[in-house]
């Protein structure tokens, strides 16, 4: 007690220091935000004008859905016009070689050594948000927070000193950065590599002639392309055009890196809106059945039953196919029907796993005496309820992520799910499979690991989380829970 | 703890009962059986009064208890009865209306307190929800009530977590929270069974103060009959889901009626000499699975008889201007006559 009321003294002792810290504190983080405020912007902007232009009567012109749709194009192309310091204009890379020195590169560098610089800047900017979130956090613990110590603490130090949960942490930290950060992270745009790629012009080292000439993109993709022994651009070299290619060219010639960056985003987005809309299901239910038992439990059973015998694979083709020419089925290239799928039939394997603990927590005495003094159903479940099964749904949800993203990638191996030519990890493997014994075996095998490493980390998150919340769990031989494709 | 004699008591209050339960029947449901928890009780509690209900475990104490709150999860139902409190029939109408108005204390502090909100917090919840506080004035209630429980040093310990309370100060952070509810009830089921002896005294004597301060009536349900002396002014004896004797206090430990109340008070330490044995209650509390068919006592009873196997003994008035019953077929009558018919 006399430690708790020293600590108080030296906290109101301290608060000018302390309100300098924070304002600090704070400072960094808006300098942060404004770094990139530009980016976020086009981003939200994009997302909302994307989102309005998909709903069925946006075409038709002098809609009210049509000209929200261009006032959100508008505010982003204002918001683009913005300089971001992590963009390709800052520290570009997809310069030529005059016959003296690089043109168009960032300070005249290799665009091999400009590419790495941009790489190297965007995690680091990541790295110090990171930084900045666990400063603030270790600060608030140590001199804000009034209590010495709070059950979450533990749970926060058990995961700390989780090594095989900091690895996880860590993959994972890697790969949504660079779903985040994809369109800066790769050597070219997809736009410009893929999509259009007769649109636009680049300019090169002509050795022949020794002069710089002109070739169109989809040209040059023609000369670079990665089939077999012969003709094949290996990861970490350059084409004859003078373009930097981290993980080599795919048999069409496009750039592997630049594919991958794209996929993962797609990868996350339908991964994370999946297990969002799962666990939103799970938990309501979850929640609900234990809170009112009996029946209502029963009811909530039969449906997970029947839910579960569905099969998922049959009901994911049928519907891909049905729903391919509605416009539902369109939106981020099939990414969100299958994430709708993905969520409608796996929410009942985490319903079940996070039932068990929500049910012990109803047997608890406070929730009666919430009860008892007339506290409504739904604030029991959210207040006394759920902060108990939310360390399960982490669990769960971060191994669901894990499945989720071999069953999208599973599926665009098999050329269903995603429609090309958006990138998909999956369909690379697919679209490699064939050189797997020739030179160019880079184009499945680079894929193929990073879902399996990424996989990992996230099954490995949640076994970090799983041993941080529930000291007892073992998790050597603990075998509950692992994620699993379709 | 003095108090007026119970008859007087009793004479003195012409008014309606706060509480009255009549022929209250709550049953479980399981796959195998149906288990007549509570077995058509009756009892009534008058404003400012605390009763007793005692019984061993398993006798149906706490599902008495919960059916008055309304807590009975499935599979369990009330079947049967009235629970009538302040003219609302709760049974028929609902606890909606009354929530607050009957609070409960239960056995274990340490499970009633969320672990995860500060205490300031869980008594904030409950004020919002009966008194419409928030904020600021929310707190500073918090703080007086925490006062009002006896506990030191208030206004720092209104922002510490459960875990940070001793087990005797957080039984009295959990009467704080059913204060905050502004109850004319107070339900206490073992409130103080989790907790050692010197510091169940002390929870004993803030109930008492409270009651006096506040004009509660308490429902006080344990298994310690050394307790139930101290607190209560009428004690119900609880058996198998049945009320097998009611009486003022004093008259039950002084002349109890019921052969299950004559062995629960002989196997009180200190009224055995101290050189015997303890006597106990040989055998257990019977699982009521069926409508009762017989004297539910009768296989443990020493005094037992043929007609106890066979027929439901009625509930007899032992005298009238005390409330004095019980549901023996020997009752009223003098031990020297029933050791004539054994």
């Amino acid at each position: 007690m006399s430690d708790a009321m020293s600590r108080r003294e030296r906290v109101v002792g301290l608060t000018s220091n302390l309100d300098t810290t924070l304002s600090a504190w704070f400072a960094v983080g808006v300098v942060l935000f404004l770094l990139q405020a530009g980016a976020v912007g086009t981003f939200f902007t994009g997302l909302i004008a994307d989102f309005v232009g998909i709903l069925p009567t946006a075409d038709a012109s002098g809609s009210l859905l049509a000209s929200v749709t261009e006032l959100f194009e508008s505010l982003q192309r204002q918001s683009r016009s913005v300089p971001t310091l992590l963009s390709r204009d800052v520290v570009p890379n997809g310069g030529y070689w005059n016959g003296e020195e690089w043109v168009g590169t960032f300070l005249g560098l290799s665009p091999a050594v400009s590419w790495a610089i941009r790489v190297g800047l965007v995690y680091l900017y990541s790295l110090t948000w990171v930084a900045w979130a666990v400063f603030g956090y270790r600060y608030y613990r140590r001199e804000i927070r009034v209590a010495d110590w709070t059950p979450r603490d533990d749970m926060i130090d058990r995961f700390l000193s989780h090594k095989w949960g900091l690895f996880g942490a860590a993959i994972v930290f890697f790969f949504v950065v660079m779903a985040v950060f994809a369109p800066t992270l790769g050597p070219t745009t997809v736009e410009q590599n893929m999509r259009n790629s007769y649109a636009f012009e680049i300019s090169y080292w002509n050795d022949q002639t020794q002069t710089v000439e002109q070739i169109l993109v989809g040209e040059a993709n023609l000369n670079s392309q990665s089939r077999g022994d012969l003709s094949r651009v290996m990861p970490m070299t350059y084409d004859e055009y003078g373009r930097f290619h981290p993980f080599g060219t795919m048999p069409n010639g496009r750039d592997l890196f630049t594919f991958i960056a794209a996929g993962s985003r797609i990868s996350l987005v339908i991964g994370l809106l999946s297990v969002g809309v799962s666990a939103l299901l799970a938990v309501s239910l979850a929640l609900v059945a234990a809170y009112y038992k009996g029946r209502v439990d029963l009811g909530t059973v039969l449906i997970s039953d029947g839910v579960m015998a569905m099969p998922q694979l049959l009901l994911l083709i049928l519907l891909t196919t049905v729903l391919s020419e509605s416009w539902v089925g369109n939106v981020y290239s099939g990414g969100f029907v299958l994430a709708l799928i993905f969520a409608f039939t796996g929410w009942t394997y985490m319903w079940r796993s996070i039932r068990g603990p929500a049910l012990q927590v109803s047997e608890r005495a406070w929730i009666d005496a919430a009860r008892s003094f007339g506290q409504r159903p739904r604030t029991i479940m959210r207040k006394h309820m759920l902060p108990y099964i939310i360390g399960y749904v982490l669990v769960y949800g971060s191994m669901t992520l894990g499945g989720a993203i071999i069953a999208i990638s599973g599926l665009s191996f098999l050329g269903l799910g995603i429609a090309p030519p958006t990138p998909e990890w999956g369909r690379a493997i697919n679209l490699g499979q064939d050189y797997v014994d020739t030179g160019s075996w880079h184009i499945s095998l680079i894929p193929g690991a990073l879902i399996t490493l990424v996989v990992t980390g996230f099954n490995a998150l949640g076994d970090g989380i799983r041993d941080a919340v529930d000291p007892q769990s073992d998790s050597e031989s603990a075998a509950a829970g692992r994620g699993g494709g379709a | 703890m003095s108090r007026p004699a119970p008859t007087d008591r009793r004479a003195t209050r012409g008014d309606e009962p706060l509480l009255s339960v009549r022929d209250l029947r709550t049953v479980f449901y399981t796959d195998k059986e149906t288990i007549h928890a509570v077995d058509g009780i009756s009892f009534d509690i008058y404003p400012g009064e605390t009763v007793g209900l005692v019984g061993e475990s398993g006798s149906g104490k706490s599902v008495t208890a919960r059916s008055i709150l309304g807590l009975v999860d499935e599979p369990g139902a009330i079947e049967n009865g009235e629970i009538r409190f302040k003219n609302t029939e709760l049974v028929k109408e609902g606890w909606d209306d009354r929530r607050g108005e009957i609070a409960i204390i239960f056995q274990d502090p340490s499970n009633a307190l969320n672990p995860v909100y500060t205490i300031g917090n869980q008594i904030r919840e409950a004020l919002n929800i009966h008194q419409g506080l928030t904020g600021a004035a929310a707190r500073e209630r918090a703080i007086e009530l925490l006062e009002a429980v006896g506990i030191p040093d208030a206004p720092r310990r209104v922002d510490e977590y459960p875990h940070q309370f001793s087990g005797g100060m957080a039984q009295r952070a959990v009467i704080a929270i059913s204060l905050a509810c502004d109850p004319d009830l107070l339900v206490c089921d073992e409130p103080t069974t989790a907790l050692d002896v010197t510091i169940q005294a002390q929870i004993l004597d803030l109930l008492t103060d409270l009651q006096q301060k506040e004009d509660l009536a308490i429902l006080f349900i344990t298994h310690d009959m050394g307790v139930i002396e101290e607190t209560a002014d009428r004690v119900n004896v609880i058996y198998a889901g049945e009320i097998v004797e009611s009486a003022p206090t004093e008259l039950l430990f002084s002349d109890p009626e019921h052969p299950y109340t004559t062995a629960l008070l002989e196997s009180i330490p200190g009224r055995t000499p101290p050189d015997e044995q303890l006597p106990t209650i040989e055998g257990e509390v019977p699982t009521p699975n069926g409508p009762s068919e017989a004297c539910r006592f009768a296989p443990r009873c020493p005094l037992a008889v043929d007609e106890c196997r066979e027929k439901v003994p009625d509930t007899v008035s032992v005298d009238d201007r005390v409330e004095h019953s019980a549901a023996c077929i020997f009752a009223g009558e003098e031990y020297g006559n029933r050791g004539e018919e054994l």
